[in-house]
């Protein structure tokens, strides 16, 4: 179980596989202004980061990946006219 | 001539060079935008130019360059051959009339034929549209410019330390996720990794994103060469493309957008007359330095003074010296950057893949040697392309790369520079050598025999030799090794070879870094004097007249016990001798059995001088070094003494 719900905070935890991208979708997209936790995230496979991609939650916490910490954390940005 | 037409000429040159070397690198690069914009710049500029002095055929072709090339940066037509080659057929064409013009005042009659064919050759071109047969991986693909914009900083910086880029596109099939496939973990092998992008490949829907559909176009950037980058995508090659960039192709395109250096285009001519009235100082304070002793004499303590105020003259004059040297220094560049496309020509023709790499280009040396290494150079290159590097079957026989490989580089090596011409080819075989010198009678059989390999391989500098079966079109053009050393010992230079069979051939050329002050011994005869260079002069000797004997219907005399001829060298000039006195100078030439005197009428010191190679009449006299001039005002003439006995 690496896709959790705590509170506000949705964590990703460990290496993220393709089938973690539905419940990432569906948590994301039941409530607005949740807030995505990699800090103890592994490895994300592309299915997830599409939705990260494509949604552009909150991210909090620093991923503890490094490639995703300096290639994917820049992309994840505020969407353009699309504040907050 | 008139000053335009100089600068014409010059500039032209410069601009046929810039143009040259913008379209070797978009042949290389197709994708390249900044040679494309490059190439157009100095195809304009040099069109503009040839407009001022009615030179009708050459601006219609590269009017008709010029629109070429504005189509291949409108993409209306495709980088590739068919546009590449008439555009460089025109550059070179646009060299040689540049040459023609600068020896005869105006364009070559060919030019007009020439002109005009390559008008129609490029307009040909310009109607080739995109997708035709050539287009293929020659178009520079749509997305990079987007891809360019977007990561400008990683480039500038990627390039600003030293970094050649290449750009990536991976668009995943949507249904990648169920093959298993991960796009982002291979993006994780990417080596050298400076920029990432993700876009949508379609639109978000309105409900979010299909979480099983791949939507994602990955674009990157990598300093990693293509050929690593491949592996890391072997499996999706079909969902992949890349391209290597050249250089920064954002950067903004209009006319004089080059960066401008801060200098100053100064008639070559005018420095040399610097250079003389150096010269001129450097013999007045000669003069000077004559006179301390005789103060001192009169007057120990002016003497002294005057020896001080000399030695600070002395210093000033040498750096003076030096520094107007430095002025006539120019980069290797000059010569260099005019050999890659007369490369790829003799590459074309004899249908051997080859690839140049230039080094050290920055390298000064004086303006004359760089000039003067053209021919030669060129003539190396040739030889390496012919005779060194292997027919491309041959090369994958033998276990080496298709594509041959010639390098050109120059680096300073103590006072003097080294121009090697290095080849990957098969290298000479002494063997072979000495058969062609036996077929041709360069050699007696003994002689031939009794060389060693390492003297074999100087055969191939004597005149008449040719290692080529048959004599090619290409580098047997009526020149040989003998000639390159020639030239090359005419830059006050030396060629040594050194060569591995099956693996290459080094040419080596050392240089002296600047023309330098020459020494002079001056001798007087009636009332002229004359210069040598003391280099020449193995000693100097007065000989009492009453010593000179008469030998078989010559002259003769005995210095330390060894016959020495005398020659007079008022009969070597041709003019009638003077009375002899008791005390007769000579100068002793050679050394050993081949030692001549040579009679003057009397010695006139020593003076440093500039010499300057004889021009007009004087070239086509034997035995002329040249004229110096001194700083009276007189013409000395400077005497080849070796060259004057025969």
């Amino acid at each position: 179980m690496s896709v959790r719900l705590d509170g506000m905070v949705i964590r990703l935890e460990g290496e993220c596989r393709v089938e973690e991208a539905e419940p990432l979708l569906a948590l994301l997209q039941e409530a607005a202004g949740r807030e995505v936790d990699l800090g103890a995230a592994g490895p994300l496979h592309t299915a997830v980061v599409q939705v990260l991609f494509a949604l552009r939650p909150r991210i909090r916490a620093i991923p503890g990946d490094a490639f995703t910490a300096r290639w994917l954390l820049p992309l994840f940005g505020v969407k353009e006219g699309q504040q907050e | 001539m008139s000053e335009l037409l100089d600068q014409f000429l010059a500039e032209g040159q410069e601009l046929v060079e810039a143009a040259s070397e913008h379209l070797l690198a978009l042949e290389r690069e197709p994708g390249d935008r900044a040679s494309l914009d490059g190439a157009f710049r100095a195809v304009h500029t040099l069109k503009g130019a040839a407009a001022l002095f009615d030179l009708s055929p050459m601006e219609r072709a590269l009017h008709a360059a010029e629109d070429l090339l504005d189509a291949l940066r409108g993409g209306r037509v495709p980088v590739g051959r068919a546009a590449l080659d008439p555009l460089l057929a025109l550059i070179g064409a646009s060299e040689d009339w540049i040459a023609a013009i600068a020896r005869t005042g105006m364009l070559p009659e060919v030019a007009v034929a020439q002109g005009g064919a390559l008008e129609q050759a490029l307009r040909a071109a310009e109607t080739t549209p995109v997708g035709g047969p050539t287009a293929s991986a020659a178009t520079p693909p749509d997305w990079l410019p987007d891809l360019m914009t977007a990561e400008a900083a990683a480039i500038a910086a990627a390039q600003a330390a030293g970094h050649r880029l290449v750009a990536l596109r991976y668009e995943p099939a949507p249904d990648c996720f169920f093959m298993g496939d991960d796009p982002l973990a291979l993006v994780r092998a990417v080596p050298g990794l400076v920029a990432l992008r993700l876009l949508p490949r379609t639109p978000w829907p309105e409900t979010g994103p299909e979480p099983f559909t791949c939507n994602l176009v990955i674009e990157l950037l990598s300093t990693a060469a293509e050929a690593e980058l491949r592996p890391v995508f072997r499996l999706v090659a079909d969902q992949v493309a890349m391209l290597a960039l050249a250089a920064m192709p954002a950067a903004p395109a209009g006319p004089g957008a080059e960066p401008v250096g801060r200098s100053l285009r100064v008639d070559a001519a005018r420095v040399d007359a610097l250079l003389d009235l150096v010269g001129e100082l450097i013999v007045a304070k000669n003069g000077l330095a004559a006179l301390v002793p005789q103060a001192a004499v009169a007057d120990p303590r002016l003497g002294q003074a005057l020896a001080e105020q000399q030695a600070g003259i002395d210093r000033l004059a040498q750096a003076l010296h030096r520094t107007v040297m430095g002025v006539r220094m120019i980069p290797l560049a000059r010569t260099f950057r005019r050999m890659p496309r007369l490369v790829r020509e003799a590459a074309a023709a004899l249908g051997k893949p080859v690839a140049l790499e230039l080094r050290g280009e920055a390298v000064e040396a004086d303006r004359a040697i760089v000039d003067g290494l053209f021919d030669p150079l060129l003539h190396l290159l040739r030889n390496a392309i012919d005779h060194g590097i292997e027919a491309p079957a041959a090369r994958i026989a033998a276990g080496k790369p298709e594509i041959g490989r010639i390098t050109l580089e120059a680096r300073r090596e103590g006072e003097g520079i080294v121009v090697e011409v290095a080849d990957d080819g098969r290298g000479l075989d002494p063997t072979r050598l000495r058969q062609v010198a036996r077929e041709r009678g360069l050699l007696p059989e003994p002689a031939l025999a009794g060389l060693s390999d390492e003297a074999a391989l100087q055969l191939v500098f004597r005149p008449g030799f040719s290692t080529a079966a048959a004599v090619t079109t290409l580098s047997g053009r009526g020149v040989g090794m003998d000639a390159v050393r020639a030239a090359v010992e005419a830059l006050g230079g030396r060629v040594t070879l050194a060569t591995r069979q099956g693996a290459g051939t080094t040419l080596r050329l050392l240089l002296p870094g600047g023309a330098a002050v020459t020494t002079l011994l001056l001798v007087r005869l009636g009332d002229e004097v004359y210069g040598v260079p003391v280099e020449a002069v193995a000693e100097t000797a007065r000989i009492p007249a009453g010593h000179i004997l008469p030998l078989h219907g010559g002259e003769a005399f005995v210095l330390r016990d060894r016959t020495v001829p005398l020659l007079r060298l008022a009969a070597l000039l041709g003019l009638p001798a003077g009375p002899r006195g008791a005390g007769v100078p000579v100068l002793v030439i050679g050394t050993g059995e081949a030692r001549v005197a040579v009679e003057v009428d009397g010695f006139a010191g020593r003076a440093e001088v500039l010499l300057r190679p004889p021009t007009g009449l004087l070239a086509t006299m034997p035995g002329l070094l040249g004229a110096a001039l001194l700083g009276d005002g007189r013409v000395h003439v400077v005497l080849d003494l070796p060259g004057l006995i025969g």
